[in-house]
């Protein structure tokens, strides 16, 4: 009973944070001046042919990243978890960073970087730098920057995937072949449905990402929902611009509820005491070296390069600190109560899932993926046309509205963390404790959290990397002066001087970083003392 | 009390308080207002009102690629339950359609006196200040200058020009004030020529000036703030005032807008910060600022570089009947831009 009043509590609150306001949202559409309409659906597809070239742009973008980003990160992946690779995981940390900041922010480096101005201008010829240029502005540079931004993503995946094979297999395959062919026939189809998974996570992120897109100047359908609101504040043509995203995404949701969920929830890792088997690279190792290292300083070191040289002005730190410090101290805590309560839903949706407690355990996996891979500026419409009314007046004009962006937003991240941790925590512990006579919760907090500790404390880790860096639903939800910094740096850029802008990013990348290495600290305390 | 139990405690009084700064909402002595001019040149201002009255000014910004639509339409969207105070719109015309959706309440500042008629609602229900003039940036060391807004339609600058969006922003007001002022059917050919003479758009004034800066296009129709900030960063670009001839059209001005929010919160703090922003000091820092902006007071004093208005050819508009105008040419902008 206790489960379950707790399990359908959990389930309650997201479909407030989450389900209401997009049926809010969807309702506004079709219900006009009392009465039933699709009207606005009339009016906003009647000239199809207009959106046909943004729905077709969204569509190339995807697809391209997806691809691109699985096959980089998948051969990533193995090269750095799956080999002696030297250095391996401090390339693997590198690599990573994109995933800390906002795509926009990556944007924005390749145009200091490649600007008649910039970094390059004295190393590249002007020519060159021109062709590169224009190729920034457009589909080209518009997928170079996703595919650095999301191609953590599967490498992540991978790395973490790889330890869900089982190193008996490929030592039986190492009997009869070499590695190239155990790993083509044994690791790689393993390990599959959470590559397929990781590419389609990528997939729906690509289609619903927003702020590189308009910066590079590339023409995308999500933009479509932003003009609709953000110009004409029309919510009823805001969601009649997001149903084709949205109808795609369901469609991509329902095809991977159909063939990869179950696959993956199986992929679960081996016993922690074993070992990997390493592949031996032998004559490659200082070749692969030298190919990733020059890809992590392609997608990484030289934009984050660009970021900080063009911030090196005499007043630009002075002057990015003095109009942005309160806006940086309202998204720590911001992030770290966001990251909290993440945590906790998470926790209990990854439960629910694990042990499928209640019936509706594939509804509410299906509805945390798909408010994950929505985009946040739809979320945010969602929000305002659910809690802007006099009756709420005293939480819409609060930052609990930006709160439940992220909660519905992100829950998906801990919730499948969560999931991946349980799955090593021994159901037989719960039982043993649930013999004794003790309450579910007191299980839950006594032999459940301790035993899922790390897992715990890594989803509050990226729960809190991924509040802090939010900025699509953020934007348009957050209360008069509680602007987060992701929100004051894309304000400023309104002729905020470009040594400003570039100061900024900088102390948004920097103040990530710093939170991870400590509270990435803090877990390594944490795991040795356990 | 064991020490897991303690930790709990203390963990979770730490979350309540950081739940309760999180969720608490803004002290009385406070006025919300919402801004849809630059926040690099309002923040200032802001600060300053906030520093020398004591009242916590909390603001809302517009982002660039939505300049000045944004926030208006999220005042119009809560106008049964007005959390602003204060709107400090960047032109009239935003204003003025606020006026008629009924989200303003008349206040006639004594801080208003000396700013002529043609820049004030005459119910008082927004009053302009400190303006910025619709100007050409152009690349720097252009053989043939454009000096008027037609160099847009002229086949000697085919695809080398680029203008904002005209659904956002100070473009906006532009393309409504010239529908006003040269009728619906020259307007509508004016834009008919535009693309077929290749005119790219922009997302943003500020971006057209960026990308007129790098050389992809020789100039743009921008506000004179974007060219004066580009000017200051020691980029190659220099301003133009178009259509100064004595037949010409003249320049189209566009002064900041403040308005009092019907039913806001803090009405005695926004009227204090109405006072304030109309005052002659403020329009004296406006001028002086990165946004260069034109005092709409006689006799404020301003630096080399920023015009006094007496001095300038401008163009003859109603911004009331800008803002009607605005409002009617929506679809055909939006047929135009692509939407």
């Amino acid at each position: 009973m206790e489960r379950r009043v707790t399990l359908l509590v959990v389930v309650v609150v997201l479909v407030i944070v989450g389900l209401l306001p997009l049926a809010a949202m969807f309702g506004k559409s079709i219900i006009v001046d009392g009465r039933l309409t699709l009207g606005v659906y009339e009016k906003l597809f009647a000239n199809g042919r207009q959106h046909w070239p943004p729905i077709g742009n969204s569509l190339t973008l995807a697809t391209l990243t997806a691809g691109c980003v699985t096959l980089l990160g998948v051969s990533l992946g193995l090269l750095l978890g799956k080999t002696d690779l030297p250095l391996r995981r401090t390339l693997a940390v590198l690599l990573s960073i994109p995933l800390l900041f906002p795509p926009y922010i990556l944007a924005v480096c390749w145009f200091n970087l490649l600007a008649s101005n910039g970094v390059l201008v004295h190393v590249i010829p002007a020519r060159t730098l021109e062709l590169l240029s224009g190729w920034l502005f457009g589909l080209p540079g518009c997928l170079w920057v996703l595919v650095s931004a999301f191609m953590p993503v599967v490498m992540i995946l991978t790395l973490f995937y790889l330890h869900a094979v089982n190193p008996r297999l490929e030592e039986a395959g190492m009997l009869i072949a070499r590695w190239p062919a155990t790993l083509r026939y044994v690791t790689l189809p393993t390990i599959l449905p959470g590559i397929l998974f990781g590419g389609i996570l990528v997939f729906l992120l690509a289609l619903g990402e927003v702020g590189a897109p308009m910066f590079l100047r590339y023409a995308v359908f999500p933009v479509e929902t932003l003009t609709q609101f953000s110009a004409f504040y029309d919510f009823g043509a805001a969601a009649a611009a997001a149903s084709p995203l949205l109808a795609v995404t369901l469609l991509v949701l329902a095809f991977e509820r159909r063939y990869l969920r179950e696959k993956t929830y199986r992929l679960r890792p081996t016993t922690p005491g074993r070992r990997m088997l390493l592949v031996p690279l032998g004559r490659w190792r200082v070749p692969a070296l030298l190919a990733v290292s020059l890809l992590a300083t392609a997608m990484v070191v030289l934009p984050l390069l660009a970021l900080v040289v063009s911030s090196l002005s005499p007043f630009a730190y002075p002057e990015a600190w003095n109009k942005a410090a309160d806006s940086l101290a309202r998204s720590l805590v911001f992030a770290a109560v966001g990251a909290t309560l993440l945590t906790v839903f998470g926790f209990f949706c990854g439960y629910l899932i694990h042990h499928r407690a209640l019936r509706l355990w594939r509804a509410v996996d299906t509805l945390t993926l798909l408010l994950f891979t929505l985009p946040g500026t739809l979320i945010g419409v969602g929000l305002i046309a659910l809690w802007n009314r006099p009756a709420t007046g005293f939480l819409y004009a609060s930052a609990g509205m930006v709160i439940f962006a992220y909660l519905a937003q992100y829950t998906a991240l801990s919730s499948r963390i969560t999931l991946a941790t349980l799955g090593n925590v021994p159901q037989s512990l719960e039982e043993a404790a649930q013999m004794t006579g003790a309450p579910w919760l007191a299980r839950i907090a006594y032999v459940v959290l301790p035993a899922a500790l790390p897992g715990v404390i890594a989803a509050w880790l990226i729960g809190f990397i991924f509040c802090l860096r939010d900025l699509g639903a953020s934007m348009l939800v957050y209360p008069a002066g509680q602007d987060t910094l992701p929100a004051r740096i894309y304000t400023l850029m309104a002729n905020g001087a470009p040594s400003l802008i570039s100061a900024l990013c900088v102390i948004l990348v920097a103040v990530t970083l710093i939170s991870l290495a400590i509270l990435g600290s803090l877990l390594r305390a944490v795991g040795s003392h356990r | 009390m064991s020490k897991r139990r303690l930790s709990f405690a203390v963990l979770a009084v730490v979350i309540g308080v950081m739940l309760w700064r999180a969720l608490t909402p803004e002290s009385a002595n406070a006025v919300v207002v919402y801004v849809s001019h630059d926040q690099v040149f309002s923040e200032p201002i802001l600060k300053d009102f906030q520093r020398d009255t004591g009242i916590k000014v909390l603001a809302v910004y517009d982002t660039e690629e939505t300049k000045s639509a944004g926030v208006m339409n999220r005042l119009i969207a809560e106008k049964a339950n007005p959390q602003a105070d204060v709107y400090w719109a960047n032109e009239p015309i935003r204003a003025e359609a606020l006026r008629q959706q009924g989200v303003s309440a008349p206040y006639r500042s004594p801080s208003a006196d000396g700013i002529a008629e043609q820049y004030r609602d005459p119910e008082g229900h927004w009053t302009g200040f400190s303006a910025r003039a619709r100007i050409l940036i152009l690349r720097q060391g252009l053989k043939d200058k454009p000096t008027s807004i037609q160099a847009y339609t002229d086949p000697d600058f085919k695809g080398k020009a680029v203008i904002a969006n005209p659904l956002f922003g100070t473009t906006t007001a532009h393309m409504a004030a010239l529908f006003a002022v040269w009728g619906d059917d020259r307007a509508k050919a004016f834009l008919d020529a535009l693309s077929k003479n290749g005119v790219q758009i922009s997302s943003s004034n500020g971006e057209s000036a960026d990308q007129v800066a790098a050389g992809t296009f020789q100039f743009a129709l921008v506000d004179s703030d974007d060219v004066h900030s580009r000017q200051k960063q020691g980029r190659p670009v220099e301003g133009l005032y178009p259509d100064q001839e004595a037949d010409g059209l003249g320049c189209f001005i566009v002064p900041n807008a403040v308005l009092l929010i019907n039913g806001g919160p803090h009405m005695e703090a926004g009227k204090k910060l109405i006072d304030y922003l109309l005052s002659r000091e403020t329009e004296r820092k406006l001028a002086y600022s990165d946004a260069a902006q034109i005092p709409l007071h006689p006799g404020v004093d301003t630096p080399p570089g920023v015009p006094r208005l007496e001095a300038l050819k401008v163009m003859k508009v109603d911004y009331a009947t800008v803002a009607a105008k605005m409002q009617a040419i929506q679809p055909l902008l939006r047929d135009w831009v692509g939407h």
